[in-house]
């Protein structure tokens, strides 16, 4: 029997429209979830990467090699020396900036309470590099160097009724295992992406910190950007050998990637959405499969017909199949271009999380936009297609079992 | 034996008894004992503290004065520190930094903090001189502690803003030094020990000169509190424990 399959297919869709729709619909909805979920994920990932690479930790961050061991009782005395450390790093190939910093732990003293918050000593003059000050600076100017001027995150200044002008005294623990404390006036207060930093952190000049801490001359960490063409692992391997070779100098040279766990945790999480994208084209995809199973049982007649004039099971299967994959053509098709459309209006208004993230301490700003990723499109069209195709095997399968015979007493 | 032999005898051994009840002392009375033998009219003293634990060993120096039960200040000479002033009035207890514009004052949970990350807290280096004002006094027994015979007395805080809610000391019974004490949780969970090394004679009075601390919070930690200077009933500047003395 010679019979064009596909314009068959095509033809039945229209034979009961609605129902056809209402399969597409499912795919289409599953389509434009996962887009949109994915092109969010993306986001999510990318800003995350730059949070941390600017903020947290560069590209390439250069330590004391005990100093992680002993995080926990912030031990500022495994310092590095910034004179010695700097300039070598510097011109080593592979690495196009570096900066320096010193966090630690601090309590502003208000009202006769302490107010725990993260302090970081930072050269605002290398830190270009890394984060750009003067466009998160909300009000006010940067602190300068030499004088005892901070920075403050614009959450942690309004909880605590600080403003510009103000003045704090900052008590902490010295490298030296004592405690100190200094009076800084906030000269400048800024509005950081991330909500962690803007409740938690002041920043004052790195000399400054120096002194406060006793830390003269001596830095926690140095941070590297690395050139383009370069790998961070590859730059943090030879950095290491650098300053073991150079000046005898153990450290724990890293690339952020195998810094962060929360990075490492995040790639995890993508695995798990796409198999949640899975889940979602299946269940869309249960649409479908009834779907073809009411059209095969409402058209035994048919069946049976084609079958007594010659059709064989397999074409019957193909028959059913083709027309379940013209509708998930259709659906995936409706469900990316509405995804798109959705991602892209995103990408122009963002996502505001301020709320939801208010109090969660992860490297990922409050505000995302996410960005239309045609690669995603792509990969979630072909995706939704074939999951929805493979979908409509199991009951076109069952057409071409059906005996003859059985469907003609449908006639 | 004739019974006027027997009656005179058990008459002597009585007399010899009854002083004995007579005299011995409460547990209130040795703490009362305890805090006269340990504080002066005024006296000044220059010292070291020296802390070791994981990270190597620190040594800081000191100068302080005092003045009765309560007022007490500390200034640290050593150049970490250099500056650093403590100040306790009998019912304050304030730091002095010399970049800080504004005194801290430390009050409640936070006079258990570590003095410049010592085993000894702020309420160790400043502690008044008026337990009974704050504990209820037990006498256990008597314990001989480094060749020295000990009243043995459990101290029970009767508020809950003291440092420790229970404290064992050993005070030896002739000079009512404390040679060793346990801190302790009301929970019996132990939080530090103190013993003393070493004691100087100032003005016919046993006081330690080497003192001990190891915070049992703190792993591989201890803390030597010497003192290498103590004179007593010096006059002081009457402004001394003041406020406005601080920022000078």
């Amino acid at each position: 029997m010679t019979i064009k399959l596909p314009a068959v297919a095509f033809r039945n869709i229209f034979r009961n429209f609605r129902r056809s729709m209402l399969s597409a619909i499912a795919i289409a909805v599953s389509a434009m979830a996962i887009m949109a979920l994915l092109a969010l994920l993306e986001a999510m990932e990318s800003d995350m990467a730059t949070n941390l690479v600017s903020y947290y930790t560069g590209e390439v961050r250069i330590r004391h090699e005990s100093f992680e061991q002993y995080e926990r009782y912030n031990p500022l005395h495994l310092s590095l020396d910034m004179d010695e450390v700097l300039p070598l790093v510097e011109k080593q190939e592979g690495v196009r900036a570096a900066t320096e910093r010193i966090n630690f732990p601090a309590n502003l003293y208000l009202n006769g309470k302490n107010n725990a918050a993260l302090g970081v000593g930072v050269d605002f003059a290398s830190e270009e590099a890394f984060i750009d000050f003067p466009s998160l600076v909300k009000e006010g100017r940067l602190p300068t160097e030499g004088s005892n001027e901070m920075l403050i995150g614009a959450l942690l200044a309004r909880d605590l009724h600080l403003n510009l002008g103000d003045k704090v005294t900052v008590l902490t623990s010295t490298a030296l295992r004592g405690s100190n404390a200094m009076t800084f006036q906030i000269v400048g207060i800024a509005s950081f992406p991330v909500g962690g930093l803007n409740a938690k952190v002041l920043y004052v000049p790195l000399d400054r910190a120096q002194y406060l801490l006793r830390m003269e001359g001596q830095v926690q960490e140095i941070l590297l950007l690395t050139e383009d063409g370069y790998k961070e692992r590859d730059v943090a391997a030879s950095v290491k050998e650098l300053l073991q070779t150079e000046l005898s100098l153990q450290t724990e040279t890293k690339a952020w990637k195998d810094l962060n766990a929360m990075y490492s945790l995040l790639s995890i999480a993508k695995f798990i959405y796409y198999v949640m994208g899975a889940i979602f084209f299946l269940l869309g995809s249960t649409v479908i499969i009834n779907t073809t199973m009411m059209v095969i049982y409402e058209r035994m007649r048919e069946i049976g017909t084609l079958g007594a004039l010659g059709m064989q099971g397999k074409e019957l299967t193909r028959l059913f199949l083709l027309e379940g994959s013209f509708i998930s053509i259709i659906g995936s098709t409706l469900g990316t271009i509405a995804g798109l459309i959705i991602v892209f209006i995103l990408s122009k208004v963002g996502l505001n999380f301020t709320e939801a993230m208010s109090g969660v301490d992860m490297e990922i700003s409050s505000i995302l936009y996410p960005q239309v990723n045609f690669f995603i499109a792509l990969f979630v069209w072909v995706y939704a297609i074939i999951i929805a195709s493979l979908s409509t095997l199991i009951p076109s399968r069952r057409a071409s079992k059906i005996q003859i015979v059985e469907a003609l007493r449908y006639v | 034996m004739s019974k006027p032999v027997v009656k005179l005898l058990l008459t002597l051994s009585l007399l010899c008894i009854i002083p004995s009840f007579l005299f011995a002392l409460t547990g209130d009375e040795v703490i009362q004992k305890m805090d006269e033998m340990a504080t002066f009219e005024t006296s000044v003293s220059t010292g070291s503290i020296k802390t070791t634990d994981r990270f190597g060993t620190k040594i800081s120096t000191f100068k302080a004065w005092a003045r009765g039960a309560s007022d007490s200040l500390i200034e640290f000479t050593s150049t970490a520190e250099r500056g650093q002033k403590i100040l306790r009035t009998q019912s304050s207890l304030y730091l002095f930094y010399p970049d800080a514009e504004e005194l801290i004052r430390l009050q409640g949970a936070a006079l258990r903090q570590s003095v410049l990350g010592s085993d000894l807290s702020y309420e160790d280096m400043t502690e008044e001189k008026n337990t009974l004002d704050s504990y209820t006094v037990v006498l256990e027994g008597s314990e001989i502690v480094n060749g020295h015979d000990c009243h043995v007395l459990t101290l029970t805080a009767k508020k809950r803003t003291v440092a420790y809610p229970v404290q064992k000391i050993w005070v030896d019974k002739q000079t009512y030094l404390v040679w060793k004490a346990e801190y302790s949780t009301a929970q019996k969970r132990l939080l530090k020990v103190m013993e003393v090394i070493s004691t100087v004679e100032v003005a016919g009075r046993t006081l330690p000169s080497e003192t001990k601390i190891e915070d049992k919070m703190k792993r591989d930690s201890a803390t030597w509190m010497t003192l290498d200077s103590l004179e007593v009933n010096v006059p002081l500047a009457a402004n001394l424990f003041s406020l406005e003395n601080l920022t000078w």
